[in-house]
This record gives C-alpha cells, structure tokens and sequence, in this order.
C-alpha cells in the first residue's frame, strides 16, 4: 500500500509517485496543486485567505493566504526536483458554504478563488482544470500516479479532474 | 486588540460561565419545544488551534448539519450549531407533522425553514441571557444553513479570525437527550475586535 498524505487548513505538502494526498472537508478554502507528470512529483497547497498584504512577515504562515502560498508551493516543488517547465495546476474548493441572508454574505470562497487565479497567472503557471464555487464542501484525492484529482461531494456523483 | 492567547485563568472561567448561562437558556428553550429533558454538558471556554475545531465533532469529513448566525451589536461574534444527521432528523420530525425524510440531503423548503428558525430560537436564547449579564444587547443574524462536511464549515467560518494567529476563542457546549442519544452542539466565538469590551463587561479586565 503506497503512502496517503493528508493536508490540513494551511498545509503545504510535496508528494511522489506512488504516494497519495488527501484533503478532507474542503470549504471556502481553495486547494492549488501543481504536478510535474515527467517526474510524477506533486504538491498542494491548502490556502484559506486570499491576501496577505498588512500582515507582519515575521509571524506569516504564507501557506494560508493566496498571493504566498502559490509561490511557496512552486518554490518546494522546483527545489525538490520538479520541471518548472512541465508544472501544471489545479484548483479545487472555494465554496460558499453558508448560502448568504439578508444580514450578511460570506464568500471568502470566491475571493479565494480568483487570489489562487491571479497568483498562478503571476508566475505563468498554466491552470488545466479547476471544480469550484458552488455551495458544497470537498474531499480530494490527488494521485500523483496520473496526476488525476478524484472528487468526492455529498450526494453526488464522484469525480475527477 | 486583546489577544486571545493571552487570557488568563481567571478570564477563562468567567467566559466559561457566559457560556453556561447562555446555554442553559438556550436547553431550556429546545426542552421546551422538544417537550423532553435536555441536559447540558458542563461548557468549555477555550483558546483552540483552529485546526483542532472539527475532531470535536467526529472529524472534517464528518456530515452534519449546520446552522450559521452572526452576533450583532458592540459585542459581536459568531454562532454555530451543529447537529448529527439522528438529531436534525428527531427535530424536524418531532416539529413537522407527518414529515416523514430519512436524510437532510433531501429537506425541502419546509424542512429548511424549520432548521433555520431551530438555530433562530437557540441563538436568540443564549444571546438573550448573554445581553442581560453584559448589559449590552446582543442580536443574532438571520440564520444560514446547510448539511455537508463539518472541516467544509468550519474553514469558511474561521478563515478570516486567523489571518495571524492559528488560535481562536470558542466558548463550547452540547444538549444530550441520553433516551435517544440526541445531540447538538454548540460554538459561540467572540470576535477578537470585540473581545476587550466582552471582558470588560464580565468584570474581568
């Protein structure tokens, strides 16, 4: 039996064939996984904010926030032997869980989203697939055999990407 | 802004005990509306990794369902019940004549509003007792719902209290009705900004 690594809130984890990561319970948080299918290395990134402009860089996880976690995550996966030029990306999550009432609205979800988007646009990262938005939480599977993302969301169907 | 990794013992306990007063107003509310004897576990007033909040209730991948308030007014905060699919069942067969669903996947708008005012009525109830020991009123939000992962919730609802620290503030309790093994949870967390004047109005500076 190969390896299952799970990834919490704000984890960053880098994995190889024939390893597998997991996430459990994904929410408004977004899931960036960059995989290299030459060396079948891979990597996510479980990111849960989409900005960290303001935060005092001393005490910054940079795995939770968008605009650091994407350059955090190409950075342990190009030095850990991966082709910069055949990484490809990913996205998963970024729902709103709690549909919105008359008194607030609450999608850090969608913010999430197009933080991960940008930041992945930034460093010319080519983004292949994505599931995301909607209102209902994830769990992921990401094979780094095939580089696929097995989805699984309550009541329906599984998935891949 | 009070730091939350900084409250003292003392601090500690006096929030434990809002939490206990709020609750018990609360249990005796859903006693009431459940027409049976609800009992409270003993509240915990803690300062948690936040990544630590979904194995209270049987891990991130764990279904229930969940109902979101705001707390509105110079003390503000979050509210969140969550209750295992057995119970959300009991609840709304209990309080919908002739319903009849055996999973929440399949509530409709009857069974949702039903949920909702539910969460309305504990919210408001614990709130309540909050805003009469504080001397300051303390309102709930409308109540948004849903039935999914409980790690899916809780990261939505959390994210953006721990922009810098990984700890939050969660004043938690349950009910047990022990017949039928019924259950609901409950997580009030004080928003940092709000936090100080909480305190202070506790008497606990």
């Amino acid at each position: 039996m190969s390896a299952v690594i799970p990834v919490g809130m704000a984890e960053l984890k880098i994995a190889r064939c024939p390893e597998q990561l997991v996430v459990y319970g994904i929410g408004s948080c977004v899931i960036v996984s960059l995989y290299d299918p030459k060396s079948k290395a891979g990597g996510l990134a479980h990111v849960m904010l989409p900005d960290s402009t303001g935060i005092d860089p001393k005490v910054i996880n940079p795995v939770k926030f968008a605009d650091t976690a994407v350059p955090a995550l190409y950075e342990a996966l190009t030095s850990s032997g991966a082709y910069k030029s055949s990484l490809v990306a990913k996205i998963v999550g970024g729902s709103e869980m709690f549909p919105p009432t008359e008194d607030f609205e609450n999608n850090i979800g969608r913010d999430n989203t197009e933080a991960v988007k940008k930041a992945l646009k930034k460093l010319s990262l080519p983004l292949i697939a994505e599931d995301t938005g909607g209102r209902r939480g994830r769990s992921i599977e990401f094979d780094l055999e095939s580089g696929i993302i097995r989805l699984s969301i309550l009541g329906e169907e599984l998935r891949e990407i | 802004m009070q730091d939350v990794t900084n409250l003292t013992r003392t601090q500690l306990d006096a929030l434990r005990e809002i939490g206990n007063i709020g609750s018990g107003n609360a249990a005796s509310a859903l006693a009431q509306f459940l027409n049976r004897k609800i009992d409270m576990a003993v509240p915990s007033a803690s300062i948690m990794d936040f990544k630590a909040i979904p194995a209270i209730i049987g891990g991130p991948d764990k279904t229930v369902m969940g109902i979101f308030l705001k707390v509105m007014g110079e003390i503000s905060g979050r509210f969140l019940l969550l209750i295992p699919e057995k119970t959300s069942l009991k609840l709304l067969h209990t309080l919908i004549p002739g319903c009849e669903i055996d999973t929440p996947l399949k509530m409709g708008e009857l069974e949702s509003s039903c949920m909702r005012e539910v969460g309305n009525i504990l919210a408001g109830a614990f709130l309540n007792a909050l805003s009469v020991i504080t001397q300051t009123p303390m309102l709930n939000s409308l109540p948004s719902m849903t039935y999914d992962m409980a790690g899916a919730m809780i990261d939505s609802i959390v994210a953006d209290m721990t922009a810098i620290s990984d700890k939050v503030l969660m004043i938690e309790t349950s009910f047990i009705e022990s017949e039928e093994d019924l259950r609901i949870h409950i997580f009030l967390l004080p928003d940092p900004a709000s936090l100080q004047l909480l305190l202070k109005k506790i008497g606990v500076v």
